[in-house]
């Protein structure tokens, strides 16, 4: 069941219900509209946005008033740019071509070309949409998705306004802007692409897209801490040791060395995907599902991160780069021996650190988080240690019992799984690590909807809560930039190599190892 | 004689249980490994399908749609055949691992076969065989009468009972749901012919959708259902129950006058509505909807909205939608309806909600039209 969201109240009201779609039980079709693509030459329209929009449509639940325009600079036809889209429908979708699905849905399909920095473009580009909002009823309803640098960010949206291509709050339409990641690359950054985004669009009308959002493991995460009374009262500092959670790819840089090295695996993966999970994580129950009750929560969560002093850092975190090494059986190359990867790179491609939520209910208990590249395997979980028994009244030869362990594999392999213990059948007291495990796709099914296909639904629906508001992209820049100052400050120290195929460097298990424990190989 | 001093009814000595003992055993047989520390699939269940059918042909047509559903759902099916005029009582059957394709994961299938005095035993039977604590689901693929002893113990294990008004009647889905809205516990109640349906509930719903075409909904002046039926056959399931909800949403009365039922608005005006037939093509099941036309107007709006299958591939499951209207939300557009299947229902049956009024509103207003035996012409 869906529960209602704040959304669904905040959308505008219509004068009349449609008293047949209100009956409909288990449908929920996006608003009429045209999604805008700019940058639609990427590879992100190809490979996601296109296949995720098809899905929609074979699954009934984009609306019959739709069109999808691609904007970019490349001078194409439209042939062209449908005969693109339809490849890469073909080879990136989750379901097969269907021939008679796909005549009707590249009708909805057009291109413009033209250049983002010149107010033309969006004249002419006004002129089409009106021309498709005729043609196709989409109501002048718009939801335009930057699938582009953020340099481009600003040019795009002077450009929309100049046009009065954005709707105004009394507008009987509606305008919403799609944001791909990185909001910026630290917190003056993020604040200055933030004020350029505000200075066009109000905040509600404005979706940041983390895909891991959009992750059914993820937004099970709430079902699982709010929706089943056995684990909640035990999700606290009473009873929880430590928290793990390890975002690991076997992949390198993938031929986007020059990407990394402006990044890094801390601002690529760990001050968005990761930072989210440890808000839903140690988040408290929100007042209601609403966006903003959702996303409140997860911002006291980060503004209850204890900073990490320019001291602490060097004590609580720990970098790495990768070097030569076999991942699943095959000899790969080190970091700086990919293309466009400076030789003597000091780019961290692993970080592990430690963070303390200083709050009531999670007050003393660290929580450890790792992110890599050319990990020993791909896997992205969250693991709960819960405490000792604190007598042991078994007797076991090999150091006592292991605490049990709550595991919420998020990647590949979705699923629940609890670490307990249990005897031994036999004369003799043995105790052994047993695993009751859930898995997504044994339980419900492989066919699972993309995170793409939840995520766009969700914003031609006006459905904020599985993207990111402006405060929290500030304040997880805010918590990650003590990490950067300090770095900086230290000056470019190459970090610690590691072995390709291996669990990072040895000074990520000493961050453990010196509180006592250990990092969990999932 | 007063009833206090009655007998006690005799009990019946016919040993049963050992079939129990026997199937519970092979369930557990399933999961030996055949040598020690050879590897097994995982055993998966997420809830019981309990299948009761009264015909060893619909049990075996329907045995593989369950092992499909528990591929994606998995579950321990006890798929039943109940023959209770047949002499003698017996009770037998056998138990299966089914895996999936990756054969990653299994679910545990018993087959139950209960004939003559034994039927009256399966409700019994079914209670010893399915997993406690999980959710069950009865599907009940015959007709249904609520006051039979089966068939109550059955349900009141259920938390969902799934019919399919193919099989029974609207009428007796009616009084189960009366039934299920009295007895103690919450049982849900579907009907596969309601889920087969959504498509074009959907469909139909999207005419409406644009704000300017709200204020028609009401004002719908004629409605045309055609089905694939012979001429002068009865409204089927499918027909009923959609005639059902657009009447039910649209707030129509249905009065009846001079042996005919008229509908009519909510504002007093009559509604046209013809029911139509047209031949059946090969791959459409016998009284499916071929089509569904709407008219609508008020002063300044005329809109004509068609949802109709097109006959031109090699399965007819293609819907087109069309909606023309002197309004910018004119369009068409073309669905895959899905390839009718058996499997893919029951899957999207078991995914819904446990209660839904707009069922129970349509199931009303349907029941009227089967009374009144309204046919196609």
């Amino acid at each position: 069941m869906r529960a209602r969201t704040m959304n669904d109240i905040a959308r505008p009201a219509p004068s009349l219900e449609n008293p047949l779609r209100a009956s409909l039980v288990d449908e929920r079709t996006g608003d009429a509209c045209a999604v805008v693509i700019f940058g639609a030459s990427g590879d992100l329209t190809r490979r996601k946005l296109m296949p995720a929009l098809y899905n929609l449509a074979a699954s009934h639940v984009l609306p019959g008033n739709f069109a999808v325009v691609g904007v970019a600079r490349r001078d194409k036809s439209q042939e062209q740019f449908r005969a693109e889209m339809k490849d890469g429908v073909s080879r990136f979708s989750r379901r097969k071509l269907d021939g008679a699905l796909w005549d009707d849905f590249e009708r909805s399909i057009s291109y413009v070309c033209g250049d983002f920095n010149v107010q033309k473009t969006y004249e002419d580009f006004r002129a089409h949409l009106q021309k498709i909002d005729a043609e196709r009823g989409t109501r002048g309803n718009r939801l335009f998705y930057l699938a582009v640098p953020p340099a481009e960010f600003g040019p795009i949206l002077n450009g929309l306004r100049g046009a009065n291509l954005v709707a105004q709050g009394a507008d009987s339409h509606w305008t919403r802007v799609v944001i791909e990641k990185p909001f910026g690359h630290d917190l003056p950054s993020a604040r200055a692409l933030n004020d350029t985004v505000a200075a066009v669009f109000r905040e509600n009308q404005v979706f940041r897209i983390d895909h891991y959002l959009g992750k059914e493991t993820v937004q099970n995460l709430l079902v699982f801490r709010f929706a089943n009374s056995m684990f909640e009262p035990l999700w606290t500092r009473e009873h929880v040791d430590h928290v793990q959670i390890t975002v690991a790819e076997e992949i390198g840089v993938e031929g986007r060395g020059k990407f990394y090295e402006q990044t890094g695996v801390t601002r690529d993966i760990v001050e968005n995907h990761l930072m989210q999970l440890l808000c839903l994580t140690a988040m408290e129950p929100p007042i209601s599902l609403s966006a903003d009750a959702v996303r409140d929560e997860k911002v006291k969560v980060l503004r209850s991160l204890r900073p990490l002093e320019r001291r602490a850092v060097a004590e609580s975190v720990v970098r790495g780069q990768y070097g030569r090494g076999f991942v699943r059986a095959d000899e790969v190359h080190a970091y700086r021996e990919e293309p466009d990867v400076a030789k003597d790179s000091t780019v961290e491609t692993y970080v592990a650190m430690k963070a303390y939520v200083d709050n009531w209910r999670w007050g003393g208990v660290p929580f450890y988080v790792r992110a890599g590249k050319r990990l020993a395997r791909r896997v992205t979980e969250i693991a709960v240690q819960f405490k000792g028994v604190p007598h042991p009244l078994f007797m076991t030869p090999d150091g006592g019992i292991t605490p049990n362990v709550l595991a919420l594999r998020i990647q590949p392999d979705e699923g629940i799984a609890v670490r307990f213990t249990s005897k031994e059948p036999g004369q003799h007291t043995i105790l052994r690590d047993v695993a009751m495990d859930f898995r997504y796709g044994a339980a419900f099914g492989s066919n699972t909807p993309e995170a793409y296909e939840r995520l766009l639904l969700d914003a031609m629906r006006g459905e904020a809560t599985l993207f990111t508001r402006r405060d929290e992209v500030e304040e997880q820049w805010a918590y990650m930039d003590h990490v950067f100052e300090a770095w900086r400050a230290a000056g470019s120290v190459p970090p610690p190599m590691y072995a390709a195929g291996s669990w990072g460097p040895d000074a990520a298990d000493d961050l453990l190892a010196k509180d006592g424990r250990r990092w969990r190989k999932p | 004689m007063s009833e206090e001093s009655l007998p006690p009814p005799s009990i019946s000595h016919v040993p049963l249980s050992s079939v129990l003992a026997r199937l519970e055993q092979e369930l557990r047989d399933l999961w030996t490994p055949p040598a020690p520390g050879e590897p097994l699939p995982a055993r998966v269940c997420t809830m019981n399908l309990v299948v009761v059918t009264s015909s060893p042909f619909v049990a075996e047509h329907y045995t593989p749609i369950v092992d499909e559903v528990t591929q994606s759902m998995p579950a321990r099916s006890l798929v039943i055949t109940m023959t209770p005029n047949a002499p003698g009582a017996s009770l037998d059957g056998e138990v299966s691992a089914v895996c999936s394709v990756d054969n990653a994961t299994c679910s545990e299938r018993v087959i139950l076969r209960a004939s003559g005095a034994a039927a009256a035993r399966v409700g019994s039977a079914a209670s010893a065989l399915v997993v406690p604590e999980l959710p069950t689901t009865l599907i009940w693929l015959g007709r249904v009468h609520v006051e039979d002893p089966v068939f109550r113990e059955l349900a009141q294990m259920a938390d969902r009972i799934v019919l399919d008004t193919e099989y029974t009647s609207l009428s007796s889905l009616l009084s189960l749901s009366r039934w299920a809205r009295q007895a103690r516990a919450k049982i849900g109640i579907a009907d596969l012919a309601w889920t087969r349906i959504a498509v074009w509930q959907e469909m139909c719903a999207r005419f409406f959708d644009d704000p300017r075409m709200r204020p028609l909904a009401s004002r719908v002046d004629a409605l045309r259902i055609v089905q694939m039926s012979d001429k002068g056959a009865k409204l089927g399931p499918e027909g009923s129950l959609l005639l059902g909800w657009l009447a039910s949403r649209l707030k129509w009365r249905i009065e009846p006058l001079g042996g005919a039922l008229r509908f009519r608005r909510a504002d007093g005006k009559l509604v046209h509505v013809e029911l139509a037939a047209m031949p059946r093509t090969e791959h459409v099941a016998p009284l499916a909807l071929a089509s569904v036309s709407l008219e609508a107007s008020d002063d300044a709006i005329r809109a004509a909205g068609t949802v109709a299958r097109d006959f031109a591939g090699d399965v007819a499951d293609v819907l087109r939608y069309k909606l023309d209207v002197n309004l910018p939300c004119a369009g068409e557009q073309t669905v895959r309806l899905g390839a009718n299947r058996g499997a893919r229902v029951l899957d999207r049956t078991l995914h819904r909600p446990l209660h839904d009024d707009a069922f129970v509103a349509a199931v009303e207003l349907a029941d009227k039209l089967d009374d009144d035996g309204v046919v196609c012409t």
